[in-house]
Protein backbone atom coordinates (compact mmCIF):
# COMPACT_ATOMS: atom_id res chain seq x y z
CA UNK A 1 0.00 0.00 0.00
CA UNK A 2 2.65 2.11 0.85
CA UNK A 3 3.99 2.22 -2.42
CA UNK A 4 1.12 2.78 -3.91
CA UNK A 5 0.65 5.99 -1.87
CA UNK A 6 4.33 6.99 -2.04
CA UNK A 7 3.81 6.74 -6.13
CA UNK A 8 0.27 9.00 -6.11
CA UNK A 9 1.93 11.68 -3.94
CA UNK A 10 5.01 11.79 -6.22
CA UNK A 11 2.62 11.62 -9.44
CA UNK A 12 0.83 14.55 -8.04
CA UNK A 13 3.79 16.88 -6.75
CA UNK A 14 5.08 16.56 -10.68
CA UNK A 15 1.39 17.35 -11.76
CA UNK A 16 2.03 20.33 -9.35
CA UNK A 17 5.17 22.01 -10.58
CA UNK A 18 4.13 21.39 -14.46
CA UNK A 19 0.64 23.17 -13.40
CA UNK A 20 2.85 26.37 -11.75
CA UNK A 21 5.92 25.82 -14.15
CA UNK A 22 3.39 26.45 -17.18
CA UNK A 23 2.26 29.69 -15.67
CA UNK A 24 -1.52 27.63 -15.47
CA UNK A 25 -0.84 25.62 -18.59
CA UNK A 26 -0.80 28.71 -20.35
CA UNK A 27 2.37 27.97 -21.90
CA UNK A 28 1.38 23.63 -21.84
CA UNK A 29 1.73 22.57 -25.46
CA UNK A 30 -0.68 20.69 -25.77
CA UNK A 31 0.66 18.82 -28.74
CA UNK A 32 3.02 17.08 -26.73
CA UNK A 33 0.44 16.59 -23.88
CA UNK A 34 0.80 12.55 -24.01
CA UNK A 35 4.90 13.34 -23.14
CA UNK A 36 3.63 14.82 -20.34
CA UNK A 37 1.21 12.28 -19.51
CA UNK A 38 3.65 9.48 -19.30
CA UNK A 39 5.91 11.66 -17.48
CA UNK A 40 3.56 11.95 -14.73
CA UNK A 41 3.11 7.77 -15.08
CA UNK A 42 6.60 7.57 -15.18
CA UNK A 43 7.01 9.58 -11.93
CA UNK A 44 4.69 6.80 -10.16
CA UNK A 45 6.31 4.22 -11.26
CA UNK A 46 9.44 5.33 -10.30
CA UNK A 47 8.65 5.96 -6.81
CA UNK A 48 6.58 2.78 -6.61
CA UNK A 49 9.10 1.03 -7.69
CA UNK A 50 11.50 2.51 -5.43
CA UNK A 51 9.74 1.77 -2.21
CA UNK A 52 8.96 -1.78 -3.50
CA UNK A 53 13.01 -2.08 -3.88
CA UNK A 54 13.55 -0.08 -0.68
CA UNK A 55 11.20 -2.52 1.49
CA UNK A 56 13.48 -5.72 1.69
CA UNK A 57 15.90 -5.85 4.56
CA UNK A 58 18.82 -5.53 2.60
CA UNK A 59 18.23 -2.91 0.55
CA UNK A 60 16.54 -0.82 3.53
CA UNK A 61 19.31 -1.62 5.83
CA UNK A 62 21.53 0.32 2.82
CA UNK A 63 19.16 2.77 2.48
CA UNK A 64 19.38 4.13 6.04
CA UNK A 65 22.86 4.06 6.71
CA UNK A 66 23.91 5.44 2.78
CA UNK A 67 21.92 8.55 3.44
CA UNK A 68 22.70 8.70 7.02
CA UNK A 69 25.98 8.74 5.98
CA UNK A 70 25.67 11.31 2.96
CA UNK A 71 23.36 13.57 5.54
CA UNK A 72 25.84 13.52 8.35
CA UNK A 73 26.66 16.82 9.68
CA UNK A 74 30.12 15.23 11.10
CA UNK A 75 31.21 13.96 7.74
CA UNK A 76 30.66 16.70 6.12
CA UNK A 77 33.00 18.64 8.23
CA UNK A 78 35.89 15.86 7.77
CA UNK A 79 35.19 15.12 4.58
CA UNK A 80 33.40 17.96 2.39
CA UNK A 81 34.37 16.75 -0.78
CA UNK A 82 33.61 13.23 -0.10
CA UNK A 83 30.43 12.97 -1.75
CA UNK A 84 30.68 15.50 -4.46
CA UNK A 85 33.01 13.64 -5.61
CA UNK A 86 32.05 10.72 -5.41
CA UNK A 87 28.86 11.65 -7.05
CA UNK A 88 31.03 13.30 -9.91
CA UNK A 89 33.45 10.21 -10.32
CA UNK A 90 30.56 6.89 -9.91
CA UNK A 91 27.65 8.58 -11.55
CA UNK A 92 28.62 10.95 -13.91
CA UNK A 93 31.82 9.70 -15.52
CA UNK A 94 31.44 6.03 -13.99
CA UNK A 95 34.90 5.75 -13.62
CA UNK A 96 34.35 2.55 -12.37
CA UNK A 97 32.55 1.09 -15.83
CA UNK A 98 37.02 1.53 -16.94
CA UNK A 99 37.61 -1.31 -14.88
CA UNK A 100 35.69 -3.61 -17.05
CA UNK A 101 36.75 -2.06 -20.26
CA UNK A 102 37.41 0.96 -22.15
CA UNK A 103 34.81 0.24 -24.68
CA UNK A 104 32.15 -0.17 -22.49
CA UNK A 105 32.86 2.60 -20.38
CA UNK A 106 32.95 4.81 -23.82
CA UNK A 107 29.66 3.56 -24.92
CA UNK A 108 28.18 3.62 -21.80
CA UNK A 109 29.05 7.48 -21.46
CA UNK A 110 27.61 8.22 -24.67
CA UNK A 111 24.62 6.53 -23.67
CA UNK A 112 24.48 8.87 -20.61
CA UNK A 113 25.07 12.05 -21.45
CA UNK A 114 23.38 11.30 -24.63
CA UNK A 115 19.84 10.79 -22.33
CA UNK A 116 20.78 13.54 -20.06
CA UNK A 117 21.23 15.98 -22.52
CA UNK A 118 17.75 14.79 -24.63
CA UNK A 119 15.67 14.48 -20.98
CA UNK A 120 17.19 18.06 -19.96
CA UNK A 121 15.53 19.35 -23.53
CA UNK A 122 12.66 17.37 -23.84
CA UNK A 123 11.18 17.15 -20.23
CA UNK A 124 11.11 20.79 -19.39
CA UNK A 125 9.52 21.30 -23.29
CA UNK A 126 6.83 19.00 -22.44
CA UNK A 127 5.75 20.46 -19.29
CA UNK A 128 5.75 23.87 -20.49
CA UNK A 129 8.58 24.96 -18.30
CA UNK A 130 10.54 26.16 -22.02
CA UNK A 131 9.47 28.36 -24.18
CA UNK A 132 11.08 30.72 -27.04
CA UNK A 133 9.75 33.86 -28.03
CA UNK A 134 10.49 35.60 -31.01
CA UNK A 135 12.14 39.12 -30.39
CA UNK A 136 11.35 40.57 -34.00
CA UNK A 137 8.42 39.28 -35.98
CA UNK A 138 10.03 36.58 -37.23
CA UNK A 139 13.68 35.65 -36.23
CA UNK A 140 16.44 35.47 -36.32
CA UNK A 141 16.23 37.02 -32.61
CA UNK A 142 14.87 34.58 -29.98
CA UNK A 143 14.03 34.73 -26.23
CA UNK A 144 14.34 31.57 -24.09
CA UNK A 145 11.78 31.67 -21.48
CA UNK A 146 11.89 29.09 -18.20
CA UNK A 147 9.00 29.08 -16.63
CA UNK A 148 8.10 32.10 -17.96
CA UNK A 149 10.58 34.11 -17.55
CA UNK A 150 13.30 35.51 -20.26
CA UNK A 151 16.67 34.07 -19.54
CA UNK A 152 18.63 33.75 -22.18
CA UNK A 153 18.47 36.01 -25.59
CA UNK A 154 20.11 34.60 -28.86
CA UNK A 155 20.60 34.39 -32.54
CA UNK A 156 18.97 31.09 -33.92
CA UNK A 157 21.87 31.38 -36.33
CA UNK A 158 24.61 31.09 -33.79
CA UNK A 159 26.56 28.04 -32.53
CA UNK A 160 24.36 28.54 -29.36
CA UNK A 161 21.18 28.69 -31.21
CA UNK A 162 22.18 25.70 -33.38
CA UNK A 163 22.89 23.48 -30.13
CA UNK A 164 19.63 24.74 -28.67
CA UNK A 165 17.66 23.41 -31.78
CA UNK A 166 19.59 20.26 -33.12
CA UNK A 167 20.75 19.26 -29.05
CA UNK A 168 18.06 16.33 -29.48
CA UNK A 169 20.25 15.57 -32.82
CA UNK A 170 23.41 15.70 -31.15
CA UNK A 171 21.78 13.49 -28.49
CA UNK A 172 20.45 10.84 -30.97
CA UNK A 173 23.90 10.41 -32.70
CA UNK A 174 25.34 9.72 -28.77
CA UNK A 175 22.51 7.41 -27.75
CA UNK A 176 22.55 5.15 -31.67
CA UNK A 177 26.84 5.10 -31.56
CA UNK A 178 26.65 3.51 -27.62
CA UNK A 179 23.31 1.82 -27.74
CA UNK A 180 24.72 -0.15 -31.11
CA UNK A 181 27.93 -1.18 -29.42
CA UNK A 182 26.37 -2.82 -26.79
CA UNK A 183 23.71 -4.33 -28.77
CA UNK A 184 26.76 -5.98 -30.76
CA UNK A 185 28.59 -6.81 -27.86
CA UNK A 186 25.44 -9.18 -26.67
CA UNK A 187 25.34 -10.77 -30.11
CA UNK A 188 29.04 -11.74 -30.11
CA UNK A 189 30.29 -11.78 -26.67
CA UNK A 190 29.73 -14.57 -24.20
CA UNK A 191 30.40 -12.34 -21.25
CA UNK A 192 27.40 -10.30 -22.12
CA UNK A 193 24.89 -12.67 -23.86
CA UNK A 194 25.28 -15.32 -21.11
CA UNK A 195 21.98 -15.70 -19.50
CA UNK A 196 20.86 -12.82 -21.47
CA UNK A 197 17.25 -12.43 -21.50
CA UNK A 198 15.20 -10.43 -24.87
CA UNK A 199 13.07 -8.01 -22.98
CA UNK A 200 15.24 -7.65 -19.71
CA UNK A 201 18.78 -7.09 -21.83
CA UNK A 202 17.40 -6.40 -25.21
CA UNK A 203 14.29 -4.77 -25.31
CA UNK A 204 16.31 -1.34 -23.32
CA UNK A 205 18.56 -1.28 -26.28
CA UNK A 206 16.00 -1.36 -28.66
CA UNK A 207 13.98 0.94 -27.26
CA UNK A 208 17.02 4.04 -26.96
CA UNK A 209 17.82 2.93 -31.09
CA UNK A 210 14.47 2.88 -31.97
CA UNK A 211 13.69 6.66 -29.94
CA UNK A 212 16.94 7.98 -31.56
CA UNK A 213 16.10 6.81 -35.33
CA UNK A 214 12.39 7.92 -35.51
CA UNK A 215 13.88 11.62 -33.76
CA UNK A 216 16.69 12.03 -36.30
CA UNK A 217 14.30 10.90 -39.28
CA UNK A 218 11.87 13.86 -37.88
CA UNK A 219 14.97 15.70 -38.27
CA UNK A 220 15.70 14.83 -41.69
CA UNK A 221 11.77 14.87 -43.07
CA UNK A 222 11.62 18.62 -41.61
CA UNK A 223 15.19 19.08 -43.46
CA UNK A 224 15.56 17.77 -46.86
CA UNK A 225 11.90 16.22 -47.25
CA UNK A 226 9.69 19.64 -46.78
CA UNK A 227 7.80 17.69 -43.69
CA UNK A 228 7.16 14.63 -45.57
CA UNK A 229 6.07 11.79 -43.91
CA UNK A 230 6.16 14.00 -40.86
CA UNK A 231 2.78 13.31 -38.87
CA UNK A 232 3.29 9.32 -39.33
CA UNK A 233 7.14 9.52 -38.09
CA UNK A 234 5.71 12.49 -35.15
CA UNK A 235 3.01 9.49 -33.96
CA UNK A 236 6.32 6.70 -34.29
CA UNK A 237 8.59 8.29 -32.25
CA UNK A 238 5.52 9.55 -29.46
CA UNK A 239 4.63 5.73 -29.27
CA UNK A 240 8.42 4.66 -28.91
CA UNK A 241 8.95 7.28 -26.08
CA UNK A 242 5.76 6.98 -24.12
CA UNK A 243 6.05 2.75 -24.22
CA UNK A 244 9.78 3.45 -23.06
CA UNK A 245 9.41 5.90 -20.61
CA UNK A 246 6.73 3.19 -19.28
CA UNK A 247 8.51 0.51 -18.93
CA UNK A 248 11.72 2.30 -17.30
CA UNK A 249 11.02 1.56 -13.51
CA UNK A 250 10.28 -2.12 -14.41
CA UNK A 251 13.40 -3.15 -16.21
CA UNK A 252 16.97 -2.64 -16.63
CA UNK A 253 16.56 1.33 -17.13
CA UNK A 254 15.77 1.18 -13.21
CA UNK A 255 19.93 0.73 -12.65
CA UNK A 256 19.85 4.49 -12.99
CA UNK A 257 17.19 4.58 -10.01
CA UNK A 258 19.33 2.19 -8.19
CA UNK A 259 22.80 3.21 -8.91
CA UNK A 260 23.16 5.71 -6.48
CA UNK A 261 22.86 3.52 -3.56
CA UNK A 262 26.33 3.01 -4.54
CA UNK A 263 27.69 6.22 -3.58
CA UNK A 264 26.06 5.96 -0.53
CA UNK A 265 27.41 2.63 0.22
CA UNK A 266 30.59 3.66 -0.43
CA UNK A 267 30.33 6.24 1.29
CA UNK A 268 29.37 4.62 4.58
CA UNK A 269 32.21 2.47 4.28
CA UNK A 270 34.46 4.77 4.26
CA UNK A 271 33.31 7.21 6.90
CA UNK A 272 33.58 3.92 8.81
CA UNK A 273 36.10 5.80 10.89
CA UNK A 274 38.47 3.14 9.95
CA UNK A 275 37.45 0.08 11.80
CA UNK A 276 38.15 -3.20 10.20
CA UNK A 277 36.52 -6.37 10.80
CA UNK A 278 38.86 -9.19 10.55
CA UNK A 279 38.78 -12.73 9.93
CA UNK A 280 37.90 -14.55 13.49
CA UNK A 281 40.11 -17.17 12.09
CA UNK A 282 43.33 -16.25 10.41
CA UNK A 283 42.70 -12.40 10.67
CA UNK A 284 42.65 -11.33 6.66
CA UNK A 285 40.57 -7.94 6.70
CA UNK A 286 37.01 -8.74 5.97
CA UNK A 287 35.46 -5.31 5.91
CA UNK A 288 34.67 -2.18 7.88
CA UNK A 289 32.87 -2.96 11.07
CA UNK A 290 30.39 -1.07 10.81
CA UNK A 291 29.59 -2.50 7.27
CA UNK A 292 30.23 -6.24 8.89
CA UNK A 293 27.35 -5.54 11.43
CA UNK A 294 24.77 -4.04 9.30
CA UNK A 295 24.83 -7.14 6.75
CA UNK A 296 24.39 -9.28 10.55
CA UNK A 297 21.28 -7.43 10.97
CA UNK A 298 20.44 -8.12 7.47
CA UNK A 299 20.60 -11.71 7.97
CA UNK A 300 18.60 -12.03 11.21
CA UNK A 301 16.19 -10.21 9.51
CA UNK A 302 16.08 -12.24 6.75
CA UNK A 303 16.02 -15.39 9.50
CA UNK A 304 19.43 -16.81 8.32
CA UNK A 305 21.00 -17.25 11.74
CA UNK A 306 24.36 -18.57 10.45
CA UNK A 307 25.13 -14.96 10.36
CA UNK A 308 28.20 -15.24 12.60
CA UNK A 309 29.87 -16.95 9.67
CA UNK A 310 30.14 -13.29 8.06
CA UNK A 311 32.78 -12.71 10.62
CA UNK A 312 34.62 -15.80 8.94
CA UNK A 313 36.68 -14.67 5.90
CA UNK A 314 35.95 -16.63 2.12
CA UNK A 315 38.61 -18.67 2.16
CA UNK A 316 38.61 -19.92 6.09
CA UNK A 317 34.48 -20.68 5.44
CA UNK A 318 36.07 -22.92 2.91
CA UNK A 319 38.78 -24.35 4.97
CA UNK A 320 37.17 -25.29 7.89
CA UNK A 321 34.18 -27.06 5.68
CA UNK A 322 36.63 -29.07 3.85
CA UNK A 323 38.52 -30.07 7.73
CA UNK A 324 35.24 -31.04 9.17
CA UNK A 325 34.33 -33.31 6.46
CA UNK A 326 38.02 -34.68 6.40
CA UNK A 327 37.95 -35.67 9.95
CA UNK A 328 33.82 -36.01 10.43
CA UNK A 329 32.35 -37.65 6.88
CA UNK A 330 35.30 -39.15 4.81
CA UNK A 331 38.13 -39.59 7.66
CA UNK A 332 42.00 -38.37 6.45
CA UNK A 333 41.20 -38.84 2.60
CA UNK B 1 19.18 -31.03 -5.38
CA UNK B 2 19.18 -30.13 -8.87
CA UNK B 3 18.16 -32.96 -11.69
CA UNK B 4 21.18 -32.70 -13.48
CA UNK B 5 24.33 -31.06 -11.09
CA UNK B 6 27.75 -30.84 -10.25
CA UNK B 7 28.82 -33.72 -7.75
CA UNK B 8 31.87 -33.44 -5.72
CA UNK B 9 34.14 -35.57 -4.55
CA UNK B 10 36.78 -34.07 -2.29
CA UNK B 11 38.42 -37.61 -1.82
CA UNK B 12 39.05 -38.10 -5.40
CA UNK B 13 41.05 -34.53 -5.87
CA UNK B 14 44.24 -34.31 -6.32
CA UNK B 15 44.85 -30.81 -6.57
CA UNK B 16 45.95 -30.40 -9.78
CA UNK B 17 44.41 -27.30 -10.73
CA UNK B 18 43.06 -28.32 -14.15
CA UNK B 19 39.51 -26.97 -13.17
CA UNK B 20 40.73 -23.55 -12.09
CA UNK B 21 42.75 -23.24 -15.64
CA UNK B 22 39.72 -24.66 -17.10
CA UNK B 23 37.24 -21.82 -15.34
CA UNK B 24 39.20 -19.06 -16.36
CA UNK B 25 39.85 -20.03 -19.86
CA UNK B 26 35.79 -20.06 -20.09
CA UNK B 27 34.80 -17.03 -22.43
CA UNK B 28 31.96 -15.66 -20.61
CA UNK B 29 34.59 -14.53 -17.77
CA UNK B 30 37.97 -14.40 -19.32
CA UNK B 31 40.63 -14.64 -17.26
CA UNK B 32 38.76 -14.49 -14.25
CA UNK B 33 38.62 -18.28 -12.32
CA UNK B 34 35.24 -18.94 -10.62
CA UNK B 35 36.02 -21.96 -8.52
CA UNK B 36 38.14 -22.46 -5.97
CA UNK B 37 40.89 -24.42 -5.11
CA UNK B 38 42.02 -25.22 -1.45
CA UNK B 39 44.41 -27.34 0.13
CA UNK B 40 42.91 -27.81 3.33
CA UNK B 41 45.91 -28.77 5.37
CA UNK B 42 49.16 -27.02 3.80
CA UNK B 43 52.29 -28.80 5.20
CA UNK B 44 50.06 -31.29 7.01
CA UNK B 45 48.85 -33.52 4.06
CA UNK B 46 48.24 -33.26 0.34
CA UNK B 47 44.58 -33.04 0.97
CA UNK B 48 42.29 -30.22 -1.38
CA UNK B 49 39.01 -29.79 -2.24
CA UNK B 50 37.53 -27.72 -5.06
CA UNK B 51 34.47 -25.48 -4.32
CA UNK B 52 32.21 -24.21 -6.80
CA UNK B 53 28.38 -22.34 -5.96
CA UNK B 54 26.35 -24.69 -4.17
CA UNK B 55 23.16 -23.25 -5.89
CA UNK B 56 21.33 -23.32 -2.36
CA UNK B 57 17.82 -24.02 -2.43
CA UNK B 58 16.70 -24.25 1.20
CA UNK B 59 16.84 -21.36 2.68
CA UNK B 60 17.36 -20.06 -1.01
CA UNK B 61 20.44 -18.70 -2.06
CA UNK B 62 21.25 -16.48 0.81
CA UNK B 63 23.38 -14.65 -1.26
CA UNK B 64 20.55 -12.89 -3.03
CA UNK B 65 18.69 -12.26 -0.17
CA UNK B 66 21.00 -10.34 1.30
CA UNK B 67 22.19 -8.38 -1.80
CA UNK B 68 20.67 -4.48 -1.56
CA UNK B 69 20.53 -3.87 -5.36
CA UNK B 70 18.17 -7.24 -6.79
CA UNK B 71 21.27 -8.05 -8.32
CA UNK B 72 21.18 -12.00 -8.24
CA UNK B 73 18.97 -13.94 -10.57
CA UNK B 74 17.76 -17.02 -9.42
CA UNK B 75 15.90 -19.29 -12.55
CA UNK B 76 13.09 -21.19 -11.70
CA UNK B 77 16.25 -24.31 -12.74
CA UNK B 78 17.84 -23.69 -9.58
CA UNK B 79 21.25 -22.22 -11.05
CA UNK B 80 21.77 -18.78 -8.64
CA UNK B 81 23.32 -16.37 -11.02
CA UNK B 82 26.27 -14.14 -11.27
CA UNK B 83 25.49 -10.45 -10.12
CA UNK B 84 23.71 -8.03 -13.11
CA UNK B 85 26.35 -5.79 -14.13
CA UNK B 86 23.97 -3.37 -14.02
CA UNK B 87 23.01 -3.24 -10.70
CA UNK B 88 25.63 -4.75 -8.49
CA UNK B 89 27.16 -2.11 -6.25
CA UNK B 90 30.01 -4.25 -5.39
CA UNK B 91 29.12 -4.28 -1.60
CA UNK B 92 30.32 -7.32 -0.93
CA UNK B 93 26.82 -8.34 1.42
CA UNK B 94 27.08 -11.70 -0.70
CA UNK B 95 30.15 -12.43 -0.29
CA UNK B 96 30.61 -12.37 3.60
CA UNK B 97 26.76 -13.51 3.83
CA UNK B 98 27.32 -16.94 1.43
CA UNK B 99 28.42 -19.61 4.43
CA UNK B 100 30.12 -21.65 1.68
CA UNK B 101 32.88 -18.79 0.80
CA UNK B 102 31.57 -18.69 -3.06
CA UNK B 103 31.73 -14.88 -4.54
CA UNK B 104 34.12 -12.80 -5.13
CA UNK B 105 34.65 -8.77 -5.56
CA UNK B 106 36.08 -6.44 -8.15
CA UNK B 107 36.49 -3.34 -5.86
CA UNK B 108 37.89 -1.54 -8.52
CA UNK B 109 35.25 -2.34 -11.31
CA UNK B 110 32.44 -2.88 -8.14
CA UNK B 111 30.96 -6.28 -9.85
CA UNK B 112 30.58 -9.81 -8.00
CA UNK B 113 31.74 -12.82 -9.66
CA UNK B 114 30.51 -16.05 -9.18
CA UNK B 115 30.47 -19.41 -10.18
CA UNK B 116 26.88 -19.43 -12.36
CA UNK B 117 27.23 -23.55 -13.27
CA UNK B 118 28.98 -22.22 -16.56
CA UNK B 119 24.96 -21.06 -17.78
CA UNK B 120 26.47 -20.72 -21.33
CA UNK B 121 27.17 -24.55 -21.49
CA UNK B 122 24.89 -26.21 -19.18
CA UNK B 123 21.09 -24.26 -20.52
CA UNK B 124 22.91 -25.79 -23.51
CA UNK B 125 23.37 -29.25 -22.41
CA UNK B 126 26.95 -29.16 -22.27
CA UNK B 127 29.03 -29.68 -18.86
CA UNK B 128 30.52 -27.06 -16.96
CA UNK B 129 34.46 -26.89 -17.87
CA UNK B 130 35.42 -27.74 -14.08
CA UNK B 131 33.86 -31.23 -14.42
CA UNK B 132 34.78 -31.57 -18.38
CA UNK B 133 38.45 -30.95 -17.35
CA UNK B 134 38.84 -32.88 -14.02
CA UNK B 135 40.82 -35.86 -14.34
CA UNK B 136 40.11 -38.03 -11.46
CA UNK B 137 36.12 -37.76 -11.49
CA UNK B 138 36.17 -35.08 -8.39
CA UNK B 139 33.65 -32.75 -10.05
CA UNK B 140 31.35 -34.56 -11.80
CA UNK B 141 27.97 -33.01 -13.82
CA UNK B 142 25.11 -35.24 -14.73
CA UNK B 143 22.35 -36.62 -12.80
CA UNK B 144 22.40 -38.94 -9.77
CA UNK B 145 21.74 -42.12 -12.19
CA UNK B 146 24.69 -40.90 -14.31
CA UNK B 147 27.34 -40.86 -11.26
CA UNK B 148 25.53 -44.50 -10.06
CA UNK B 149 25.99 -45.89 -13.54
CA UNK B 150 29.77 -45.15 -13.24
CA UNK B 151 30.17 -45.46 -9.71
CA UNK B 152 27.54 -48.34 -8.19
CA UNK B 153 25.76 -48.24 -5.07
CA UNK B 154 27.25 -44.22 -4.34
CA UNK B 155 25.68 -42.05 -1.78
CA UNK B 156 25.10 -38.01 -2.20
CA UNK B 157 24.47 -36.04 0.30
CA UNK B 158 23.00 -32.42 -0.40
CA UNK B 159 22.10 -30.66 2.80
CA UNK B 160 24.83 -28.68 5.25
CA UNK B 161 24.45 -27.95 9.23
CA UNK B 162 26.01 -24.54 10.21
CA UNK B 163 25.83 -24.65 13.68
CA UNK B 164 21.79 -25.81 13.35
CA UNK B 165 21.20 -24.23 10.60
CA UNK B 166 20.11 -26.19 7.70
CA UNK B 167 20.83 -25.69 4.38
CA UNK B 168 19.79 -27.66 1.54
CA UNK B 169 21.68 -27.20 -2.08
CA UNK B 170 21.29 -27.74 -5.28
CA UNK B 171 25.14 -29.08 -5.98
CA UNK B 172 25.73 -32.82 -4.00
CA UNK B 173 29.02 -34.28 -1.95
CA UNK B 174 29.30 -37.69 -2.14
CA UNK B 175 29.49 -39.20 1.24
CA UNK B 176 30.64 -42.66 2.15
CA UNK B 177 28.56 -45.74 1.75
CA UNK B 178 25.96 -46.75 4.64
CA UNK B 179 26.48 -42.72 6.34
CA UNK B 180 23.51 -42.06 8.07
CA UNK B 181 21.16 -39.98 6.08
CA UNK B 182 22.34 -36.36 7.64
CA UNK B 183 23.42 -33.36 6.87
CA UNK B 184 27.04 -32.65 6.07
CA UNK B 185 28.97 -30.74 9.05
CA UNK B 186 29.10 -26.87 7.42
CA UNK B 187 32.46 -26.35 9.10
CA UNK B 188 30.62 -23.44 12.03
CA UNK B 189 30.94 -24.20 15.24
CA UNK B 190 31.78 -27.34 16.94
CA UNK B 191 33.52 -29.24 14.23
CA UNK B 192 35.24 -26.28 13.38
CA UNK B 193 39.47 -26.97 13.33
CA UNK B 194 41.06 -23.80 13.36
CA UNK B 195 43.66 -24.80 10.21
CA UNK B 196 47.06 -22.55 9.92
CA UNK B 197 47.37 -22.42 6.62
CA UNK B 198 48.87 -19.04 5.34
CA UNK B 199 46.94 -17.01 2.83
CA UNK B 200 48.49 -18.25 -0.62
CA UNK B 201 49.01 -14.44 -1.69
CA UNK B 202 49.86 -13.36 1.56
CA UNK B 203 48.77 -11.56 4.47
CA UNK B 204 46.68 -8.37 3.52
CA UNK B 205 47.06 -5.40 6.29
CA UNK B 206 44.00 -4.64 8.15
CA UNK B 207 43.65 -1.11 6.58
CA UNK B 208 40.70 0.25 4.92
CA UNK B 209 42.40 0.63 1.62
CA UNK B 210 42.04 -3.07 1.52
CA UNK B 211 38.54 -3.30 2.08
CA UNK B 212 37.08 -0.52 0.36
CA UNK B 213 38.90 -0.79 -2.93
CA UNK B 214 40.35 2.87 -3.99
CA UNK B 215 41.01 5.36 -1.19
CA UNK B 216 38.90 7.69 -2.76
C1 LIG C 1 20.46 8.30 -18.49
C2 LIG C 1 20.87 7.42 -17.78
C3 LIG C 1 21.28 6.02 -18.16
C4 LIG C 1 20.91 5.22 -19.21
C5 LIG C 1 19.96 5.54 -20.31
C6 LIG C 1 21.63 3.97 -19.07
C7 LIG C 1 21.51 2.91 -19.96
C8 LIG C 1 22.17 1.71 -19.83
C9 LIG C 1 22.00 0.58 -20.70
C10 LIG C 1 21.09 0.52 -21.89
C11 LIG C 1 22.81 -0.41 -20.24
C12 LIG C 1 22.91 -1.82 -20.81
C13 LIG C 1 24.14 -2.09 -21.58
C14 LIG C 1 24.18 -3.54 -22.00
O1 LIG C 1 23.37 -3.95 -22.84
O2 LIG C 1 25.00 -4.29 -21.48
C15 LIG C 1 23.50 0.08 -19.08
C16 LIG C 1 24.42 -0.61 -18.37
C17 LIG C 1 25.02 -0.14 -17.21
N1 LIG C 1 24.79 1.08 -16.61
FE1 LIG C 1 23.59 2.56 -17.27
N2 LIG C 1 22.40 4.02 -17.95
C18 LIG C 1 22.21 5.26 -17.36
C19 LIG C 1 22.78 5.74 -16.21
C20 LIG C 1 23.68 5.03 -15.43
C21 LIG C 1 24.31 5.53 -14.24
C22 LIG C 1 24.11 6.90 -13.62
C23 LIG C 1 25.09 4.51 -13.79
C24 LIG C 1 25.99 4.48 -12.58
C25 LIG C 1 26.76 5.03 -12.05
C26 LIG C 1 24.97 3.39 -14.69
C27 LIG C 1 25.63 2.20 -14.58
C28 LIG C 1 25.57 1.14 -15.46
C29 LIG C 1 26.34 -0.06 -15.36
C30 LIG C 1 27.32 -0.40 -14.24
C31 LIG C 1 26.01 -0.87 -16.45
C32 LIG C 1 26.60 -2.24 -16.80
C33 LIG C 1 27.64 -2.01 -17.86
C34 LIG C 1 28.55 -3.18 -18.11
O3 LIG C 1 29.10 -3.75 -17.16
O4 LIG C 1 28.77 -3.50 -19.28
N3 LIG C 1 24.09 3.73 -15.68
N4 LIG C 1 23.09 1.39 -18.86
S1 LIG D 1 26.76 -21.26 -2.22
FE1 LIG D 1 26.94 -19.07 -1.74
S2 LIG D 1 26.97 -18.08 -3.75
FE2 LIG D 1 26.13 -20.15 -4.07
S3 LIG D 1 23.89 -19.91 -3.86
FE3 LIG D 1 24.68 -20.46 -1.84
S4 LIG D 1 24.98 -18.46 -0.85
FE4 LIG D 1 24.83 -18.05 -3.03
S1 LIG E 1 28.28 -7.26 -4.25
FE1 LIG E 1 26.76 -6.95 -5.87
S2 LIG E 1 25.72 -8.93 -6.05
FE2 LIG E 1 26.82 -8.96 -4.10
S3 LIG E 1 25.32 -8.25 -2.60
FE3 LIG E 1 26.45 -6.42 -3.25
S4 LIG E 1 25.27 -5.58 -4.94
FE4 LIG E 1 24.52 -7.67 -4.62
Amino acid sequence: MRPVIVGIVTALVLCAAIFLGSRGLHNFDSALAPYAIASVFLAFGIAYRYMVWISSPGARRLFRKGWGAALSWQNLRRTPTALPRMIATYLGFQKFLGARSRSRWAAHQLIFWGCLLAAAITFPLTWGWFTFTANTGAGPQYTMNIWGFGVVKFDALSVLGWLLFHGLDLAAVLVIAGATYFLIRRMRDREASTGQRFGYDLVPLLALIIISVTGLLLTFSSVFLHGGGYEFLAVLHMAAVVLTLLYLPFGKFFHIAQRPAAVGMQLFKYTGHGEIRQCRNCGEPIDTTAYVDNLRATMRDLKLDFDSLAEVCPRCKRLRRGQAYRTTVKPGF
Amino acid sequence: MMGRTIVIDPGRCIGCQACVSACRECDSHRGKSMIHLDYLDQGGSVASSPTVCMHCEDPVAPCAQVCPAEAILVTPDGVVHDADKSRCIGCGNCVNACPMGVPKIDLEAKLQFKCNLCYDRTSYGLAPMCATVCPTGSIFYGTLEELRAERPGVEVASTFDFDGSIISTGVAMVVPKGRPDQPLPGGAGEHARVTGSPQPAGHLEPSADNVLGEPL
